[in-house]
């Protein structure tokens, strides 16, 4: 690691948490029930407590999540469960508006 | 999980299943009971031997968690399924494959949809494999045995395939933890047989029918008194009116229909002073006692507390408002209580004298006047038969304010999935001569908020979080990118919420923490 620099904020963020110890990537936290508890990188919030090392904007790779089932619990998956769920929205960013969620309003 | 091991056969499933529901699917009309239902729409798939249907009779849900299994019989395997069919077998599986009230009392924040709920502790090894992406309150709302839970692991990697290479599953053996040292853990906690759904399930339950004495209070909100009315509808549910009053002495009617799941799991649709709600309410199990949530079916964050006890039920006193007052103070107390008569003398407690002003159906109003030597403690309150221990306090001083709750999250919203707020709660107490706090409910506070750390300073996430309201409401602003943030990045947040709350001349601060985050397009019953 000596040899490497970060050269951008989230890896100076890496950097200093790995000087003050070992990063759990799944931490048996005192968690809002509902709330994913994988860190890599987190959806509601990251390995930190708190959201500046999530993916920002979501948008950006939110069929990344989608499509390989990342967030099964918060994001509906386009591999098996939702195959259609973003059809007709091919650009997160700009489409986001219409994406809708997935249980039936009863 | 190595790559040779078994895989659940849902593609041939779900194909299986489209041929043979369709098939099925014209006799449903000609098939009033349950179990006919379950052998018309389940059976194709889930063989029945003897009466025993395959996966379904080895497996106990509430009726959410049967609500949602029908939902990916439909949604997943092509099942075809009224609406009428698909509550019919929701309710005669909750009925007969339910979970007893002692089963489901550890978990009811979930089946409550409380917002903010600190989730179960069942052990690190059951929150890395269950927990780190659902609730583990949607684990022990469900009962199987062993066997069933390893089909229930092998049904995650068939239909979550990825949740092998995320996080505590590429880096440790899961698969051999999936289905050697889990499932046997799970049957034990869990297991499809117990006591206590024997016991219940062979029992006679009472009928909620009857005339109830009601409180609810809204966090941030209204406290609620009255009564309310339940009678049978005659097909097998129940309506409900309410007749309601904030203490304030404002009128909120309401009504309801519901349905009474398991002996009971009161399910019920309707309003509440002209706002649309849902009720998940649980009898007690001797039937006297109605408790749990009422909630906006749009936003299940924004609701409340709800108690009813039958106005025939053993004199008691259900709750007392407000839950303090200090010394040297007068006002209007309002206390819910059963057995009790249209004169019945009240008494406050040590050092405060009461009179009755008004005594109508269980809702009991009194002037109250606290000495000005009082001393701070918590107080029996009676009305004629009627007491409480504790039921109300003096105090002297506010001594300490928590903010509840003290982690919370909000998440931004627009477009089709709205935003989900945060409602924080000022919580007073007071150090009694003994040193102890006795608690003195919610007060008003001065609501601020404050970045959490130096990060949250430096992106102006107060600035771009949303807004806290004068009720301590947070609203969080809107969804999607941001173009004038860093990266533009959502309106995420990382924020202290300050109140600072009046007492007399001091003031006393109380802080929580705040999280604005992302939307999730997954609204299932139970997270």
């Amino acid at each position: 690691m000596s040899e490497l620099k970060p050269t951008n904020r989230k890896a100076e963020l890496l950097l200093k948490a790995a000087a003050e110890g070992p990063i759990d990537e799944v931490v048996a936290m005192d968690t809002v029930a509902g709330c994913a508890t994988t860190f890599d990188p987190g959806w509601e919030i990251d390995a930190f407590g708190g959201v500046a090392s999530l993916c920002q904007p979501m948008e950006a790779d939110l069929y990344g999540c989608s499509d390989p089932c990342w967030w099964p619990a918060q994001v509906p998956d386009t591999m098996n469960t939702y195959p259609n769920w973003s059809d007709g929205k091919p650009s997160a960013q700009n489409d986001w508006r219409e994406l809708d969620a997935v249980f039936p309003k009863k | 999980m190595s790559i040779g091991a078994p895989r659940l056969p849902w593609m041939s499933a779900s194909l299986l299943a489209l041929l043979c529901f369709a098939a099925n699917a014209v006799q449903a009309a000609e098939a009033p009971d349950g179990q006919a239902l379950v052998r018309t729409y389940c059976s194709g798939c889930h063989l029945e031997h003897d009466g025993v249907f395959e996966r379904i009779s080895s497996i106990r849900k509430t009726p959410e968690g049967w609500t949602m299994t029908l939902f990916r019989m439909h949604n997943v395997h092509g099942l075809a399924l009224p609406e009428e069919a698909s509550d019919a077998i929701t309710r005669y599986l909750a009925d007969t494959q339910g979970l007893a009230p002692s089963e489901t009392a550890p978990s009811r924040f979930a089946l409550e949809r409380r917002p903010n709920a600190k989730d179960l502790d069942l052990g690190p090894d059951l929150a890395q494999m269950c927990g780190r992406c659902h609730s583990l309150a949607r684990v022990a709302l469900q009962r199987r045995d062993a066997d069933d839970w390893l089909k229930h692991m092998h049904f995650h990697v068939g239909q979550f395939p990825s949740l092998e290479y995320q996080a505590s599953g590429r880096d440790r053996p899961w698969w051999d933890i999936a289905t050697k040292e889990l499932p046997p853990k799970l049957g034990a906690l869990f297991p499809l047989h117990t006591q206590a759904w024997s016991d219940w399930n062979g029992r006679t339950h009472r009928e909620p029918t009857g005339h109830w004495v009601v409180v609810g209070h809204e966090p941030g909100g209204r406290d609620l008194v009255g009564t309310a009315d339940i009678a049978s509808d005659g097909k097998g549910g129940y309506t409900a009116r309410y007749r309601l009053r904030d203490t304030a002495g404002r009128d909120v009617a309401g009504d309801s229909h519901a349905l009474l799941y398991t002996g009971y799991e009161w399910r019920g649709r309707g309003a509440l002073g002209g706002v649309a709600s849902r009720e998940v309410f649980a009898l007690s199990e001797d039937g006297v006692r109605m408790s749990g949530r009422w909630f906006d079916p749009e936003h299940s964050e924004d609701g409340g507390d709800w108690t009813a006890v039958r106005a025939d039920a053993p004199a008691q006193v259900v709750a007392v408002l407000p839950r303090a007052m200090k010394a040297g103070a007068s006002g209007t107390v309002t206390i819910v209580a059963t057995g009790v008569g249209p004169a019945s003398s009240v008494s406050l407690g040590t050092g405060v004298t009461a009179k009755v002003v008004l005594a109508d159906d269980g809702v009991i109003q009194a002037v109250a006047e606290v000495a000005a030597d009082a001393t701070t403690g918590t107080r029996t309150v009676s009305v004629g038969p009627a007491a409480g221990t504790g039921a109300f306090a003096v105090y002297r001083k506010i001594d300490q304010v928590d903010v509840q709750p003290s982690y919370a999250i909000a998440r931004v919203g627009g477009g089709k999935v709205p935003p989900v707020t945060a409602q924080f709660e000022a919580l007073a107490s007071a150090r009694d001569a003994a040193g102890v706090l006795v608690p003195l409910g919610p007060v008003p506070a001065e609501w601020s908020t404050a970045p959490f750390d130096a990060e949250a300073a430096r992106t102006h996430d107060e600035k771009f979080g949303g807004s806290l309201d004068a009720a301590g409401r947070y609203h969080p602003a809107g969804a999607g990118p941001n173009p004038v943030r860093e990266f533009s990045g959502n309106n995420t947040a990382n924020l202290k919420v300050h109140a600072r709350v009046a007492d007399g001349a001091s003031r006393l601060d109380g802080e929580s923490h705040l999280i604005v985050t992302v939307q999730r397009w997954i609204t299932t019953p139970i997270y």
